[in-house]
């Protein structure tokens, strides 16, 4: 009697999921799948590249408009130099069709690979229901964080000398949120918005990014003196995670001070923490500073995806074609794309190719204050492969 | 109230009605806080060996309860600035509490102030890393970022709104055309967003668009805000006259102060349809306060570009070329300049130039 009890109460449905209902020993016939993620395991959240055949890795490529095109062709010269095992997938995405198919395939291709390499995207619409595709593109994939690397080339002449500032800036919403109306004629709102969350996942972000560097101090800036609820959401949630990193300083700075204090000392920074908008700006005048918008590369971060292109987003339609563009940006965020995917061999080689072509034999591009064209450039880092 | 409807159907011209027949102006002071008292001073002193025919009106905004309660400017200060249509006021400290509407917001309101001028000129003098500076830039003030609309729309979830219209929009790029016309300046650069906040940057882009086509003798681009920082911290020498919205403006012209020197050497002047206010924009620096350290240079400069806006050029001048010729031998420089001279010596070297 007591086992057709026992076998009804195994039948009641909230009891068929426990697995003992008697003391005898449990059934060790758990999957591997299900030890996996039903047994409780500290998971650290790490983006896992996807590799494919051989150990070689697909890397979506948006040459975008402008100078991508070309600097994209400089990188695959110098991947095929090499011998990098990275397999390029372009998708073109045409500039003058309103639709937004090309777009979708693209995030498509990156969703599929987990990595992406590209230039700066151009919008001709001006339409105002039309989103800007590069703000497409960071949202669907969820790009909250984007990290610019600042730190000086010693052979190119700059007003100021030796910076390191690493500026970390939320990616997908702030000011981009790209939500406007004309509520009466002749009279505009566009909403900026700040969420918890995303302010949260981006401190977070970059408060490990700087104990993982070996970082000292982290500067919020904002404007919380003026925007008290959006501002002051993002810059609380960034004091309270600081308290739980007690080991780097952190404090906050109101952004027309920053830009003030940025030209005229920028060494005391390290790394600085924004939403979007201050980041646009403060990445610009920091780029500037370090000689301008042809030599430093970002890099989106997301939870899954990572996308990597030059520091400031420029088109440069105005040089495209002419030979005098600096491919340094886009050789750059190759490199950063080859470190994230583990290839550090090939990411070292070029690395020290490029540093031994700026500072040392200063063969440099026009805006930068050098006569070389492109080709040259890319000719020189070429030969100093695998010779430093 | 005969006195305010004749007030409206006689229109106050731009240079104000406060005027004696024997030509002086009457000006409304605001010392300010902190420093204040100290660098209007300087600044009257300075004035009066000059021989520059103004009448200082001097008024205190130090908020007293109204009877609603809330705390504002005293209306005597109120009627002052009415009266007058010209003040120059030195640093204010709003305090921190409830109850205290910020002083310069309701001194804004007051003179509906609608345009901000900042002329970031490199010094002769004060070495910066950046030579040959000669920007101004003009910021509209009334709206836009700074319209203070904000809410919680869920738990966690905020929005500000930006308010950008077609009235303000006009009003500032017009402001920015005439003073380019005025001024003799080549060239004016609206900053603008408009590939991500296409409907608001693009309504104030479309106006600026507009009024370039009155000012066929003024030179008209516009620029990404980004290309913009970019540029400026490479070689300033390329922007001339920048006309951009209240958020961009505010940042822009605190970065331009700081390629010439900081706060402590800027001008300002905020523009408006009821007269106009021009400031120093530097804190009040309670730490050296009385102690005869501060540095009236910003105050100074503030108040010369009131004489330009008032029509007193020749006097203008004079006292600015005092100013400089100070600045340029370097002997009397205050201690946030690098020097070690007093308030009042770095004054009397002015004073002495003037002859």
């Amino acid at each position: 009697m007591a086992v057709r009890l026992l076998s009804k109460i195994k039948l009641l449905p909230e009891l068929r999921g426990a697995a003992y209902v008697s003391s005898a020993a449990a059934p060790a016939e758990l999957s591997d799948f299900e030890v996996q993620h039903k047994t409780p395991v500290i998971r650290k959240q790490k983006l896992i590249p996807v590799a494919q055949y051989g150990g070689r890795h697909a890397v979506t490529m948006l040459p975008g408009g402008g100078i991508g095109p070309e600097c994209m062709g400089y990188v695959r010269d110098i991947f095929k130099y090499i011998g990098a095992p990275v397999d390029f997938e372009l998708v073109d995405i045409d500039p003058n069709v309103d639709n937004d198919d090309d777009v979708q395939y693209a995030i498509t291709t990156i969703k599929r690979n987990g990595v992406g390499l590209k230039g700066n995207i151009e919008t001709k619409s001006e339409a105002a229901y039309v989103t800007s595709r590069n703000v497409a593109l960071r949202n669907e994939l969820d790009m909250y964080a984007y990290v610019l690397n600042c730190k000086s080339y010693p052979g190119v002449s700059t007003r100021h000398k030796d910076i390191d500032v690493v500026i970390i800036r939320q990616n997908t919403e702030g000011e981009y949120a790209m939500l406007e109306h004309e509520s009466v004629r002749g009279v505009i709102e566009s909403m900026k918005v700040v969420t918890a969350s995303n302010s949260e996942r981006v401190a977070r972000f970059a408060f490990e990014f700087a104990k993982r560097n070996g970082r000292k101090k982290v500067t919020t800036v904002h404007k919380a003196n003026i925007m008290k609820l959006s501002d002051g959401l993002f810059l609380e949630t960034s004091r309270r995670l600081a308290e739980e990193y007690p080991e780097i300083e952190h404090n906050d700075m109101i952004i027309d001070n920053c830009c003030m204090q940025l030209v005229a000392r920028p060494h005391q920074f390290d790394v600085m923490l924004m939403t979007n908008l201050y980041g646009s700006i403060v990445s610009n005048v920091v780029c500037g500073l370090l000689g301008g918008a042809g030599l430093l590369s970002g890099r989106n971060y997301g939870d899954h995806y990572a996308v990597f292109e030059p520091g400031t987003r420029n088109t440069g339609t105005a040089i495209a074609g002419k030979n005098i563009a600096n491919p340094i940006a886009m050789i750059n965020a190759s490199v950063d794309m080859l470190e994230h995917l583990g290839h550090h061999f090939h990411a070292d080689l070029i690395r020290r190719a490029v540093n031994k072509t700026i500072n040392v034999d200063k063969v440099l591009t026009p805006d930068v204050g050098g006569t070389a064209s492109s080709s040259e450039v890319v000719n020189n880092i070429m030969g100093n492969i695998g010779r430093c | 109230m005969a006195a305010r409807i004749i007030r409206k159907i006689v229109p106050a011209g731009r240079a104000g009605t406060a005027q004696y027949s024997t030509g002086v102006r009457k000006v409304t002071l605001i010392p300010g806080h902190g420093i204040g008292p100290e660098i209007t001073v300087a600044v009257q002193k300075i004035f009066e060996a000059a021989k520059v025919p103004i009448e200082w009106d001097e008024v205190d905004v130090t908020a007293v309860r109204g009877p609603d309660g809330k705390f504002g400017i005293p209306q005597r200060a109120i009627d002052s600035v009415n009266e007058n249509k010209i003040g120059l006021k030195g640093p204010l400290m709003t305090p921190v509490g409830k109850g205290y509407r910020s002083l310069n917001l309701a001194l804004r309101k007051e003179f509906d102030l609608y345009a901000n001028v900042r002329p970031c000129k490199s010094l002769d003098g004060i070495k910066t890393l950046y030579d040959n500076v000669d920007v101004v830039t003009i910021r509209e003030n009334t709206e836009g970022e700074y319209s203070g609309i904000e809410h919680e729309i869920v738990d966690g979830v905020v929005q500000s709104i930006k308010l950008i219209t077609e009235e303000a929009s006009k009003r500032v790029a017009q402001f920015a055309f005439q003073f380019a016309r005025d001024n003799k300046r080549k060239k004016v650069t609206a900053v603008h967003k408009a590939n991500i906040m296409r409907m608001s940057d693009g309504l104030f882009l479309r106006c600026c668009r507009d009024l370039a086509t009155q000012y066929p003798d003024v030179k008209f681009e516009e620029r990404y805000l980004d290309t913009v920082c970019l540029n400026m911290v490479q070689d300033p020498s390329k922007f001339d006259v920048l006309v951009m919205p209240n958020l961009y403006g505010d940042i822009m012209s605190d970065m331009c102060s700081g390629l010439v020197g900081g706060l402590g050497l800027t001008p300002s002047g905020n523009i408006g349809k009821n007269g106009a206010l021009f400031e120093s924009v530097h804190g009040t620096a309670p730490d050296i306060a009385g102690k005869d350290m501060a540095n009236p240079t910003a105050l100074l400069l503030s108040a010369i570009m009131m004489l330009r806006h008032l029509q007193l050029n020749e006097h203008a001048d004079k006292v600015q070329n005092a100013c400089y010729e100070v600045l340029r031998e370097g002997k009397s420089l205050t201690g946030d300049l690098g020097g070690t001279g007093k308030c009042s010596e770095y004054t009397n070297a002015i004073i002495s130039k003037l002859n």
